[in-house]
Parts: structure tokens; C-alpha cells; sequence
């Protein structure tokens, strides 16, 4: 086996074994032991710094290791989902390390490097924004509305506009409802069906919200173009 | 003398220790202090002579100079056996001290003793530094006093030098430490058997070797599955500016150092000169993946499979045998 791809193969053994041993060190030393031909021992930490990086980085290896495993998953599933479902499933994901997910959470949030700021916010919206994105790709949403075909000051025009900011906005409404469920997961882990009620009012919400926008901008449209209409025939 | 030894290598029949045409290994432990062996210490395969070629067929440099590779031995040997006895002294003069703070970060990083006693290989280890580190961490840190460490030098003198250091610690007359003479390229496997060490460490010592990839086959060889291979040495300067700094430092100040405190500028002319001979970061870190070990990624810092340590005035390698 390739020494890339030996790394990528403990890397994904280790994940399985976050449940038992958390996202530690020990997670990856013990996933030597699972290999086709398995070793004697874990690793030992020498090892596991060197393949892993050392302290706390062997530890984000494993979190980012796991929260791949988690998309992928997302990915197998095998009839076409709605976002719900995806949305769902991946909620699904993080109840066997629900215990381990905070403390995951906030080594990813803190900073490597000394800065101002105690912790990064940045992290917890670029993983939700990741988490809406491939759920979104993977329901089809794919149309940014941008014509490139099309000459510039064609691509100006309001629809193909109104279609960008349509693929950010279901993707911002998944983003915001993903992180309200699983804030509401962390935060009450006694009660587990209280966080998949929440990710379906927030999603219904923001498909009702969703669509008052589009109306209101397909009104504006209209009365744009009555306005620019009433303009021609005044010779503006 | 050696030449003349080594042609007679055919018609001489193997013997023990002083006419044997292979790498001979005196396992000095803490009884016994290594004698010097010069003549009999280890002098490699060569391979145009016991293959009939012509001598000169197969070139290395040493330093600047290109020599045939079967001298390499003899003129490194002969370079160390000049130096050992101010080694120490010259290493603290040349880097203001520094080397100590690599040497601690080198050995610190391979947390010896966190998962119970290991068996550890200190190759071109001869003055006992790094051995002397392993030892004192997993103490330490981890209250292990099983964890032991077999330092070989292909040199009777450096490794005189380590014995005496160790004798003026509390590892002497304990099983923790051993002294071994062999040929880092070709480790006798009746002494170094396959799968047998958890750690393997080189420090400032590869770039002597004349081939690098027999280093690294032979440390694959001995580690267990498992086992970390750790190597420390002076490396490429990455920032222009800096290393034109460095490049003034290493080519002028060094060898006066090596005249004023050693008395031997020609030793210390080539010690600065195989820095620049020895390859780049990213291709020795591909040599130790094509070795057969598991690195990190192919790039420096964390997670990857070395780490700059002062610009890159010195760099760690490691690899995993999995």
C-alpha cells in the first residue's frame, strides 16, 4: 500500500473507533490494530505524531477525518433524498460521539496561532455552510444562474441575478437550520427527537420566507418593468 | 593500508574480527569502553572491488571534492576520528549552543517512554547526545527506567567519547545502554536482527553516509512494524536573505573556529561543505517514503513529513514502518 493512501486507510479506521476513545491520540495509535494485517500494538506516540502531526494537530486530523466520513455518508445514500432527509442523516451521525463533539468543536474553534481572540467564530459557519452545501448539491441545487455564454452586460440582467442570490439563500436557510438543530442536539442531548423537530421548523420557515422573497422580487420585477415601459413611451 | 587489506579480501577467509571483509561489530556496553579499531572498524562493501571493476568506476562527493566512493569511508572516518575529542566543545562554538535546543526538540518530539519501554537505535550516535536525551526524557517525563538505547557508530573514537560521557551518569553498568561499531549501510543482522527496534534515530550523521538509501533500508529493516524512523539534520535555508547570512557564517567562520579551537580546518572546511551536498527537504523526505515508510504529508510543518527547525538551518524527518 502507498504511504499516502496507508495514512488515508488508518484515518478512516481511527473513526469508528472516536465513539469508544473520543477524538484523541488514542483513537489513532488504536487503529493500527485494525489494519488487514493488524500490529502487535498501537502505535506508538512517536509514530502517531509522525504520520499525524504532533499535540493537538493529530487530534484536528481526526475531527476533519471524521466530519469527511460524516459527508460521505451523506453521499451513499442510495434513493434520491429530499434536504430534510440529508439534513437528518447527518444529524444522525453525531449521536454516538455526542459526548465528544464539544470539546471537538472547540479545539477546531481554537486558535493555532496566539491572536486576539480567544476562540475563531469562523469555523462553526464555515462548517455549517459545508454542511448546507453538499446537502444542496446533493438535492440537485446546482444553478447559479450565471449565463457564460451569454456577454457581460447580458448577465447583468435581474433573473440572472435573482438566480444567484437564490443559491446562496437556500443554502444560507439550510446552513441557519442545520446549526440551530444542532446547537439544540449539544445542547440537550437527553432528548434526542427535540433536535430533528426544530431542523424541520426551521426549514419549513425558511421555505416560506424563501418564497415571500422570490414573490416580492418577482412583484418588483414587474413593476421595474412597467416603470422602464411608461419611460419609453415618454421618449426617457 | 586499507586498500591493501581490501584487496587481499578474496583470498583471506572470513575471520571474527580483524580480516573480516564486512562490517565488524564490537559490542561495547557499559563494562567495556569501545577500543579503537580503526583498521578493523567497519569498512563496508566495495563494491568495485569484490565485483572486479575497475577501482574509480563509482564516484560520491565528500563535501565539494568528488572521491570514488569506496574512500568516502576512510576520509569521513578519518575526518571524526580528528574531530572527536573537541566534538562537543566545536558543536556549542559553530551554533552558539543552538544544537542543544534542536537535539531537545528532536527528541521531544518522539515522546520516548509515553507507551511503556521502548528499544531504541541511535545510528551515528557516537557521543552519546541524542541516547543520553532519550533517556533522561522518558525518566523524566515518564518515570521509565526500561526504555534502552543502542548506540552505533561506524567509529571506535566517537564512541570512546559517548562511553566516557555515560560513565558519568546513573545509565552506566545498567542495561539501559550499549555501544555498538557497525557500518550504518549494512548493520550485521546476527547483531541487528529484522523487526526489532521501536525507535530509530539519526542525528547529524546521514550525510556522512555514502549511500542514504542503504541508511534508510537498513533502518527499515531493523525498525519493528510500527517503529518510527527519526532523523535530524542540517538542512536547506529556505529564505534568500538569511541564507546568504548563513552561507558567510558557515564558510567563514566554521573552519576558523576549526583551526583556533581543534586545530584542523580541513575536518571543519568539510563538515560545512556536505551540508550543501545534502539533498532538500522535500526530496529526502520522498527517499524515506520510498524506503517503504508512512510519512505525513509532503509538505513541512504540522501534519507533514518534516519540520524546519531556524529557517530550515536544520530539519526533523520522520517516517513510520507500517
Amino acid at each position: 500500500m502507498a504511504a499516502i493512501s496507508l495514512r488515508t486507510e488508518l484515518l478512516r479506521l481511527a473513526v469508528p473507533l472516536v465513539k469508544t476513545h473520543g477524538f484523541t491520540r488514542e483513537a489513532l495509535a488504536q487503529s493500527a490494530l485494525r489494519l488487514p494485517e493488524p500490529h502487535k500494538e498501537p502505535l506508538s506516540e512517536a509514530a502517531v505524531t509522525s504520520i499525524f502531526g504532533s499535540g493537538d494537530d493529530a487530534r484536528r486530523t481526526l475531527i476533519q477525518a471524521w466530519m469527511e466520513a460524516a459527508v460521505l455518508n451523506m453521499k451513499s445514500k442510495s434513493t434520491p433524498p429530499s434536504l430534510l432527509e440529508l439534513l437528518e442523516s447527518r444529524l444522525k451521525w453525531n449521536e454516538p460521539v455526542l459526548g465528544h463533539l464539544p470539546e471537538a468543536f472547540a479545539l477546531l474553534a481554537t486558535p493555532k496561532f496566539s491572536s486576539l481572540l480567544p476562540l475563531d467564530p469562523s469555523v462553526a459557519v464555515r462548517h455549517n455552510i459545508h454542511i448546507a452545501n453538499e446537502a444542496c448539491n446533493l438535492v440537485g441545487s446546482h444553478d447559479i444562474g450565471v449565463r457564460r455564454h451569454l456577454p457581460l452586460e447580458s448577465r447583468a440582467d435581474v433573473s440572472c441575478i435573482t438566480g444567484q442570490l437564490a443559491w446562496h439563500r437556500k443554502r444560507a436557510a439550510a446552513a441557519i437550520a442545520y446549526a440551530a438543530a444542532e446547537l439544540v442536539q449539544l445542547a440537550q442531548p437527553e432528548s434526542p427527537d427535540v433536535p430533528y423537530k426544530v431542523l424541520k421548523q426551521q426549514l419549513d420557515r425558511s421555505q416560506k420566507a424563501l418564497q415571500s422573497v422570490e414573490e416580492v422580487g418577482l412583484f418588483g420585477q414587474y413593476v421595474a418593468r412597467s416603470w422602464a415601459g411608461i419611460g419609453k413611451s415618454m421618449g426617457l | 593500508m586499507h586498500r591493501s587489506l581490501r584487496q587481499l579480501r578474496p583470498l583471506v577467509p572470513k575471520a571474527p574480527v580483524r580480516l573480516s571483509p564486512f562490517s565488524s561489530v564490537v559490542r561495547h556496553n557499559h563494562q567495556h569502553a569501545p577500543s579503537t579499531s580503526a583498521s578493523s572498524s567497519a569498512t563496508g562493501p566495495s563494491p568495485n572491488l569484490s565485483s572486479g571493476e575497475p577501482q574509480g568506476t563509482r564516484t560520491t562527493h565528500f563535501g565539494f571534492k568528488t572521491v570514488p566512493e569506496e574512500q568516502k569511508e576512510d576520509l569521513v572516518r578519518n575526518v571524526f576520528e580528528s574531530v572527536a575529542s573537541s566534538y562537543d566543545v566545536m558543536n556549542d562554538a559553530m551554533s552558539l549552543g543552538v544544537h542543544r535546543l534542536w537535539k531537545d526538540e528532536f527528541v521531544a518530539r518522539l515522546h520516548p517512554g509515553a507507551r511503556g519501554a521502548k528499544r531504541c537505535i541511535d545510528v551515528a550516535g557516537g557521543t552519546g547526545d541524542i541516547a543520553l536525551r532519550i533517556l533522561d526524557y522518558a525518566r523524566e517525563k515518564h518515570a521509565d527506567r526500561e526504555t534502552s538505547v543502542d548506540v552505533v557508530d561506524i567509529n571506535g573514537e566517537m564512541l570512546k567519547e559517548g562511553f566516557k560521557r555515560f560513565k558519568k551518569t546513573m545509565y552506566h553498568n545498567t542495561p539501559q545502554i550499549a555501544f555498538k561499531q557497525a557500518n550504518a549501510q549494512a548493520m550485521p543482522e546476527e547483531e541487528f536482527p529484522s523487526n526489532t527496534y521501536d525507535l530509530y534515530t539519526i542525528a547529524f550523521g546521514i550525510r556522512n553516509c555514502t549511500s542514504v538509501p542503504d541508511v534508510l533500508k537498513e533502518a527499515y529493516r531493523v525498525l519493528k512494524p510500527g517503529g518510527t524512523f527519526a532523523c535530524l539534520e542540517f538542512s536547506r535555508v529556505n529564505n534568500p536573505l538569511f541564507g546568504t547570512l548563513y552561507d558567510q557564517y558557515s564558510f567563514s567562520v566554521i573552519p576558523l573556529l576549526g583551526t583556533i579551537l581543534a586545530g584542523d580546518r580541513e575536518s571543519y572546511q568539510y563538515l560545512v561543505e556536505s551540508i550543501r551536498k545534502f539533498p532538500p527537504q522535500p526530496e529526502f523526505a520522498k527517499m524515506i517514503v520510498d524506503a517503504g515508510f508512512t510519512t505525513g504529508g509532503m509538505h513541512e510543518g504540522k501534519g507533514g513529513t518534516w519540520t524546519d527547525l531556524w529557517g530550515g538551518i536544520a530539519s526533523i524527518h520522520t517516517g513510520v514502518k507500517l
